[in-house]
């Protein structure tokens, strides 16, 4: 067992080795082109009374007044001694905003990342054993029209609805307003999390539900479905048993790799319903050309893809051993290790055994 | 899988860059169809309320009656007395550290300051007792009070205000004492500050520089502040809110709040939280400020946030910058032409375009506050004054294209705008439709920062100013600032203007120095008024619009600054509730 997955990590952690420094160049750059002035971003409204010999010493004391190269191998020269640099717009070491902030998005994402992983694959396998159905119809109309609904307008929506309209909910914040976290009871972050996690999760939920549907459908409709069936195994026990399988194995590796976009729909969702996660500090940090608290974002984000994806081809290559990294002349014998054949030949005996005495 | 990733972090990034104009975008289509959509969205809660009756009633009603449990165990925990939220955005995310620049605008709650303007705009003192300026003008000899305690209990010294002017003059923050030569104390409650030159203006340090403890001053102030001023910290979650409550050992009145909350957020949180009635002052965007929710109304209040048109003022010879940004426009240098637009710009149509109504016609830099010389910028709607003046110079249209033209120079010009910000395009193409009338041609080029930097010594610019200091003034209309960041891009210079604020900045004292900043605009026969110069024509003074509880009295406001939201928190300590709590 040991091979395959220590392969499997060697491989992405060489990778990383790569993307990292790649991720870091192509991000400085970008933020270097980006049309913003980082002093006159941290001045703001402030510009009539800060002189120039302010301005000056403001650039100075944050090396702006340096080419931009300079400044990326003097944060590099810091990066190796695990100092990730200041953010200007916070006023505090990057590593201190990542870590005050990190909490509270992983708090969202995660509740996010669960639900829609539930709902979508739960409604896509109902979807499938329904097939052709008013379930199914219903559950692919619903995945349609919010593949194409932006996610503000959903938030915005359900702003409307639920939180002023119907009053259940709460439309901003962690917390209730003027509650400190000492008071703070657990239903109440409970509470705050619902809309959030409603609006970042519904939009993953869409191609999940598609993707189950129609890995399960294809299942369903294949040869060795059919031949489950003739030996007498009903329809839902097939799509909730070995098609569920089938299905969820190849799910879990699109939902882990659309680890990355819940980080920008999280951006979205933490400036809607004002959630002091790490997309709020990311909005701040790239309309103030933040460089080191943008990289120290980007940095964070690229391992936590990173890892969601080894996670994904890990779970699926244990649920689906065809997947595992093998040398060529092992890949086929073990085929004959593959579960529905094992299920399938069990049948066989148990039919047999059925059969016999009607006979 | 390496293309999903850098898929995954070019999505990422386009998020990053994009984000703020989807949600503006978002609020904008709110604005534009408030109506529509809400009456949309009632359509939605009728027809689930509908479908409730119909068909699912039992679930629906279990649903229900869950939310309504939900909803009494909430209102029941939040209900405090006399505890108050404001949504008025403003989170400094630098900290709470005046010597970095906290506090500029608005009270800075946990410190104090040596003097404080009224409503009135008038200096009172507030640690200080007494500032007295020697007669070189150099000098600030200040004597404080002596019951100022900080909030962990430590008595307030000179020590303390000499530690905080020095530090501030070094360091490289927001907060600029750079005309300080010196702060040195003289006995416990006396501190004398030296000045580098007579300088005046030093007196908006005095206002707005609040006092840090010598002690305990380090690190971690900017999160963790203690100071002298009215209200304590209770909890800041960075991103969320604020929590503050009154300092026991402040010296000033009672103040009748048990707690007060920042919420921050975007405007949209402020909007719904009020629309759910958690909030007991919001700052809203004038385009929403007309339907305030029951229970709450409208207060608009007059600032000197500005937006005008800064012309060059040189004729274009080939000179640029250090930088290599081309400087003059042989257009715009033309006296009658700036004198023109400014008779042409029909400035209450503009205030009705831009901000829906809520603003006022600005017609100098610095409109309703104690040094304008309202004199010096007489000017009011008259296309046909326009006209003339155009024709008396020469500018006159021969080949019938509706633009004038003089010795074969048309007059027409770019009027750069900063692309981000919706009100100053309305600004320009307004000002572009209205001065079309009187035969210039302006064309509106809407461009990020970076690009208006480049050419806005070329090109007129709709710039926005409105500080609480004169010093403003000098910055803008200086020979000495010409060029020199967006002071005075289009290098205005009059010896006469100069003298007259170097006059102003050598004054005895406050009440003095107004004289002389009236004369810069106009002293009879020059200046930087309309009546003189015209380097630039002034368009409208934003109004910043709240919703508040009709519970909150909040008393005379101050004229606000430059910043919409916490500037209305000046006088916070002295708000009352006015209902039962």
């Amino acid at each position: 067992m040991n091979s395959w997955w220590g392969r499997l990590m060697m491989k992405r952690l060489c990778r990383l080795v790569w993307l990292l420094p790649l991720t870091a160049v192509l991000l400085f750059t970008l933020v270097s082109l980006a049309p913003i002035d980082p002093v006159q971003a941290y001045v703001g409204a402030r510009m009539s009374m800060i002189g120039p010999e302010q301005q000056a010493a403001i650039e100075a004391a944050w090396g702006l007044d340096q080419p931009g190269w300079i400044r990326f191998f003097h944060w590099l020269a810091h990066l190796v001694q695990g100092d990730l640099g200041d953010s200007i717009s916070y006023n505090a070491p990057v590593l201190t905003v990542l870590v005050e902030r990190f909490p509270a998005s992983l708090a969202l994402m995660g509740c996010s990342f669960l639900a829609a992983f539930v709902v979508g694959s739960g409604l896509g396998v109902l979807a499938a054993a329904c097939q052709g159905r008013w379930p199914d119809r219903l559950i692919r109309g619903w995945a349609m029209v919010i593949s194409v609904s932006p996610g503000f307008w959903i938030a915005l929506l359900f702003i409307s609805i639920f939180a002023v309209q119907l009053a259940w909910l709460p439309s901003c914040c962690a917390l209730p307003p003027g509650v400190t976290q000492d008071e703070a009871h657990w239903w109440q972050y409970g509470r705050h999390l619902v809309l959030p996690v409603l609006t970042l999760s519904i939009y993953g939920t869409g191609p999940l539900i598609l993707h189950v549907r129609q890995r399960l459908i294809g299942f369903l409709d294949g040869p060795s479905a059919r031949h489950l069936r003739l030996h007498g195994m009903s329809s839902t026990r097939l799509a909730l048993g070995p098609g569920s399988r089938h299905a969820l194995g190849s799910a879990v590796t699109v939902h882990l790799a659309s680890i990355g976009e819940l980080f920008g729909g999280s951006v979205l969702a933490e400036t809607i319903f004002a959630w002091p996660g790490l997309g709020q500090a990311t909005v701040k940090a790239a309309t103030g050309a933040d460089a080191p608290l943008l990289l120290g974002i980007a940095l964070v984000t690229v391992v936590v893809v990173l890892l969601g994806n080894l996670l994904a081809d890990i779970l699926a290559a244990w649920v689906d051993p065809r997947l595992r990294i093998m040398p060529q002349e092992e890949t086929l014998p073990r085929l004959k290790r593959l579960p529905w054949l094992k299920a399938s030949a069990r049948l066989k005996t148990a039919s047999r055994l059925k059969v016999e005495p009607k006979s | 899988m390496i293309f999903l990733l850098v898929f995954h972090t070019l999505v990422f990034s386009y998020w990053v860059f994009h984000i703020q104009s989807l949600v503006d975008a978002a609020l904008g289509m709110r604005n534009v169809g408030e109506r529509d959509s809400a009456s949309g969205i009632d359509w939605v809660i009728q027809g689930v309320r509908g479908l409730s009756l119909m068909r699912l009633r039992r679930p629906l009603m279990a649903l229900f009656s869950m939310a309504l449990l939900c909803s009494v165990g909430f209102s029941a925990a939040s209900v405090q007395a006399r505890s108050l939220v404001l949504a008025i955005q403003g989170e400094p995310e630098t900290g709470f550290d005046p010597i970095m620049g906290w506090g500029r605008y608005g009270h800075p709650l946990f410190q104090s300051t040596l003097l404080r303007f009224d409503p009135q705009m008038n200096l009172q003192g507030d640690l200080a007792t007494s500032w007295v300026l020697s007669d070189d003008r150099l000098v600030w000899r200040i004597t404080l009070r002596d019951d100022a305690v900080f909030s962990d209990g430590t008595p307030l010294t000179a020590e303390d205000v000499v530690f905080t002017f020095n530090t501030a003059r070094d360091a490289d923050g927001l907060a600029d004492v750079k005309a300080l030569k010196q702060a040195r104390v003289v006995n416990d409650h006396t501190v004398e500050l030296v000045l580098n030159k007579p300088r005046i203006t030093f007196l908006n340090e005095l206002v707005s520089l609040g006092i840090v403890p010598k002690a305990t001053y380090g690190q971690g102030y900017a999160r963790h502040p203690v100071g002298s001023g009215p209200f304590q910290m209770v909890e800041w979650r960075e991103g969320a809110q604020l929590v503050v409550k009154p300092n026991p050992y402040w010296y000033g009145q009672s103040i009748p709040f048990e707690r007060v909350t920042f919420v921050f957020g975007g405007e949209q949180t402020g909007l719904t939280l009020a629309r759910t009635g958690q909030a007991q002052m919001v700052a809203v965007p004038p385009a929403q400020a007309d339907q305030p929710p029951e229970g709450m109304h409208l207060l608009s209040v007059k600032s000197v946030d500005n937006r005008g048109i800064a012309f060059p003022v040189v004729p274009a010879e080939g000179q640029t910058t250090v930088s290599g940004a081309p400087i003059g426009n042989r257009v715009t240098a033309d006296r009658a032409i700036r004198v023109a637009v400014n008779q042409g710009l029909d400035r209450d149509a503009l205030v009705q375009l831009a901000l829906n109504g809520h603003g006022r016609p600005a017609l100098g830099p610095v409109d309703g506050l104690p040094w304008n010389n309202p004199q010096a910028h007489q000017v009011s709607y008259d296309p046909d004054a326009a006209r003339k003046t155009l024709n008396a110079a020469g500018w006159v249209d021969q080949d019938g294209d509706g633009i004038r033209e003089r010795d074969g120079v048309k007059a027409r010009f770019k009027l750069y705008y900063a692309a981000a910000d919706s009100t100053r395009q309305a600004l320009a193409l307004g000002a572009a439709q209205q001065l079309a009338l009187i035969g210039i041609q302006v064309e509106p080029v809407g461009a990020s920062w970076n690009e208006i930097k480049h050419y806005m010594h070329q090109s007129p610019v709709v710039m926005g100013w409105g500080a609480l200091s004169a010093g403003e003034m000098r910055n803008l209309y200086s020979g000495a600032t010409a060029g020199q960041g967006y002071f005075n891009t289009g290098f205005y210079q009059n010896a006469e203007v100069d003298q007259h604020m170097a006059q102003a900045e050598a004054a005895a004292s406050y009440e003095d120095s107004l004289a002389q900043w009236q004369a810069a605009q106009w002293d009879g026969h020059t200046g930087f008024g309309v009546k003189g110069d015209a380097p630039w024509a002034w368009m409208v003074n934003l109004q910043h619009t709240y919703w508040v509880s009709d519970c909150l009295e909040t008393g005379p406001l101050q004229i606000h600054p430059h910043g919409h939201g916490f500037p209305i928190t000046h006088d916070l300590p002295s708000w009352r509730w006015t209902c039962e709590p």
